[in-house]
């Protein structure tokens, strides 16, 4: 999606600390915050990020599990300690998922286990601040000419019902929360599905599928664009 | 069968053992009583009846049948009854309260128990006091039954007493000893660091805290172990997940720049392999962290596994429609077990992940879940041949059909194994004429 679009769709840039070690991991993604319009700051330490985090405002903090000069649960215990209560996404090359529940249990909001893809990061990013300012509750989500109506889980397309199984609802939803950005496969697997692993099979690839196909029948658009190799995006739908 | 604390057997046998020990002296002392009693009576026949003939000797009949009724006037309350008869040779009563010649032979002084009367146990003795005169003396020989019966009571009653305190003891002293050995077990339980800390350091230093400082110290040098292990694989992990990753974002950059068909379909492919390499690291991480952890209960929570399983089959029912396999699934609601769900997630779907693989479309797929809990992924694909039954569960082992489609990275038969086995389950294949049914039963 370009930039324009973006800011045609309501993109509010992002303010973001970014605690990480590994250089060459945030170069690539400072450039990324750069290309999408975001703030990032970038502490390659953990004791300078820590006050950092102490002293400006930020909507979320992206914290290394393992930094050069301390470990990113003791920061972050350290960091709550303190009362700084920003949402915290900790990234991790230890993707075990007792790993994870350990990260979570320290009080982050979201973990991301590498090699993780780009966009995955950034749509995490988004969906912690939406949930930090409570708007993850609106009844309706809206998205281009798609509806999304939470509470009656029903569905539109140019105000045209889309009959969705609840299982493919709860995929459209998903989709339409993080319109705009790319959904990878292991966002589909944890977020919908709840595996932190990939299966063999391509369940994936079916139920994207037979979503695809009841968002496009009878209509003259595409619903939904299949980045190779990385995932799908949803598109406007007009 | 219910769990009985080795207390409360202590508390019983005591109580038993105190019961048959009173029991036993109650019994002993009861037949003491009797014995000297019978005796007594004994000593009181001979010496009465020495005294009967001395006077007989010396006053004649007259004066013997004068004393024989006074003795029967003046019947002694203190010493068992006595009875007499006085009888001519053929046995006919001259005086006397014993109304007929017992079975006694006199002439040879005869002594022994006989019966009088109406049932009166009596011991009497026969003498010959001239040719035509025979006497016997007999006392009453079931006397003390008023004491023995006193003994008895007191028995009962201060065995009852003697019973209560046994048994209160035993429960104040075990219960103390109770509580020491809960502490021990939850904290061999929870294996919290504090908790073993205690046990490593006693109050008491008896043989119950040399137990459980033993036993902390075992505990404590494992989980020293697990997380020297963990740090290791973690940085191994970490080592190779992060080139991998620069890796990746180059692949991605390259993609970027729109290479072209041909060159994208490499990169994508490429791509592919690192997200297969990097499973195949986690699946290896996740296998031995299961094998170690089997067995520790530590860090698993309740679990709703018809839940789980329902939705993994939904998730898999469309691929499964779309690749022409007939899939199927009956779950009994409601089963539940601790364990961590992501792990379970996975054991289910590489179970179901190899079911599809291998069996030809058309073919039947069903899971089935029980309590228990007993789970079973059957199909009606070409089975597994009886050499290679327990192989499969192997790391890196992959049978001829496995090798013949070169996919699958030969883990996750073994994953699924380590994970039911942390959580106390066993994965085995069951013994099939056609098609492969792999069991997932649960022992507690």
């Amino acid at each position: 999606m370009d930039k324009e679009a973006a800011m045609a769709e309501g993109h509010k840039p992002l303010k973001l600390l970014y605690i990480e070690d590994d250089q060459r991991a945030a170069t690539e993604i400072l450039a990324m915050a750069a290309e999408r319009g975001d703030h990032l700051v970038w502490e390659s330490e953990g004791a300078t990020g820590l006050r950092r985090a102490g002293m400006e405002p930020f909507d979320v903090i992206i914290l290394d599990r393992m930094l050069g000069d301390t470990d990113g649960i003791s920061l972050l215990l350290r960091l709550r300690d303190s009362g700084v209560g920003t949402p915290v996404l900790m990234l991790s090359a230890l993707g075990r998922s007792t790993d994870r529940a350990e990260g979570l249990d320290a009080g982050a909001d979201d973990y991301l286990a590498k090699p993780y893809e780009a966009q995955e990061l950034f749509a995490r990013v988004k969906a912690l601040r939406r949930r930090a300012s409570g708007r993850e509750h609106s009844a309706v989500l809206l998205y281009g000419a798609f509806e999304c109506h939470v509470k009656s889980r029903t569905a539109f397309r140019q105000n045209k019902h889309l009959a969705l199984s609840p299982r493919e609802f709860e995929l459209f939803r998903y989709f339409v929360e993080n319109a705009g950005e790319t959904v990878t496969r292991e966002m589909l697997l944890r977020d919908v599905w709840n595996m932190d692993f990939d299966p063999q099979t391509n369940v994936v690839d079916v139920n994207i599928g037979r979503l695809r196909r009841k968002l496009e029948d009878g209509f003259a658009t595409p619903a939904l664009e299949t980045i190779y190799g990385t995932g799908y995006r949803l598109l406007t739908g007009k | 069968m219910a769990r009985r604390s080795i207390f409360a057997r202590i508390v019983w046998a005591s109580a038993g053992l105190t019961l048959v020990l009173l029991a036993g002296l109650w019994l002993l002392t009861d037949w003491t009583v009797r014995q000297s009693i019978r005796e007594a009576a004994q000593d009181q026949v001979d010496v009465d009846l020495a005294g009967l003939v001395d006077i007989y000797a010396s006053g004649g009949q007259r004066e013997l049948e004068l004393r024989i009724k006074d003795r029967l006037a003046f019947a002694p309350i203190d010493a068992n009854t006595p009875h007499y008869i006085l009888a001519r040779d053929d046995g006919t009563r001259i005086v006397g309260d014993i109304l007929a010649w017992p079975a006694l032979d006199a002439a040879v002084s005869e002594a022994g128990y006989i019966t009088i009367g109406q049932n009166t146990a009596v011991f009497a003795r026969a003498t010959r006091l001239g040719p035509e005169l025979q006497l016997v003396v007999a006392r009453e020989a079931d006397g003390g039954a008023a004491i023995r019966r006193q003994i008895m009571l007191a028995f009962l009653a201060g065995g009852a007493v003697i019973l209560l305190c046994v048994g209160a003891a035993g429960k104040l002293a075990t219960a103390r000893l109770g509580q020491r050995i809960g502490a021990i077990n939850h904290a061999l339980y929870r294996q919290q660091t504090g908790a073993l800390r205690a046990l490593l350091d006693p109050e008491k230093g008896d043989e119950i805290d040399d137990l459980a400082g033993n036993a902390a110290n075992a505990l404590s040098r494992l989980s020293r172990l697990m997380a020297a292990y963990r740090d290791t694989s973690d940085q191994i992990a970490h080592e190779i997940r992060t080139p991998l990753m620069h890796l990746d974002r180059r692949l991605v950059r390259a993609l970027e720049a729109q290479p072209g068909e041909a060159a994208s379909a490499r990169l994508i492919e490429a791509r592919e392999e690192i997200r297969k390499l990097v499973s195949t690291l986690e699946s290896l991480l996740d296998i031995a962290a299961s094998k170690a952890r089997q067995g520790d209960r530590h860090g698993l929570e309740p679990v709703d596994l018809s839940a789980l399983a329902n939705q993994i089959c939904e998730l898999y029912a469309d691929s499964a429609e779309e690749s022409g396999h007939l899939f199927s699934w009956k779950i009994e609601p409601g089963v539940a077990v601790e364990g961590a769900p992501m792990q379970l997630s996975r054991m289910v779907t590489n179970l179901l992940d190899n079911a599809f693989k291998y069996v030809p479309a058309g073919g039947q797929v069903t899971l089935t879940l029980q309590a228990g809990p007993v789970l079973v992924v059957a199909d009606s694909g070409p089975g597994i041949p009886v050499a290679e039954r327990e192989q499969i569960f192997d790391r890196f082992f992959r049978g001829k059909q496995a090798k013949a489609q070169d996919s699958g990275s030969g883990l996750g038969l073994a994953l699924a194994r380590a994970i039911a086995e942390r959580h106390g389950f066993t994965l085995s294949l069951d013994d099939t004429e056609t098609g492969a049914s792999f069991r997932i039963s649960g022992s507690r």
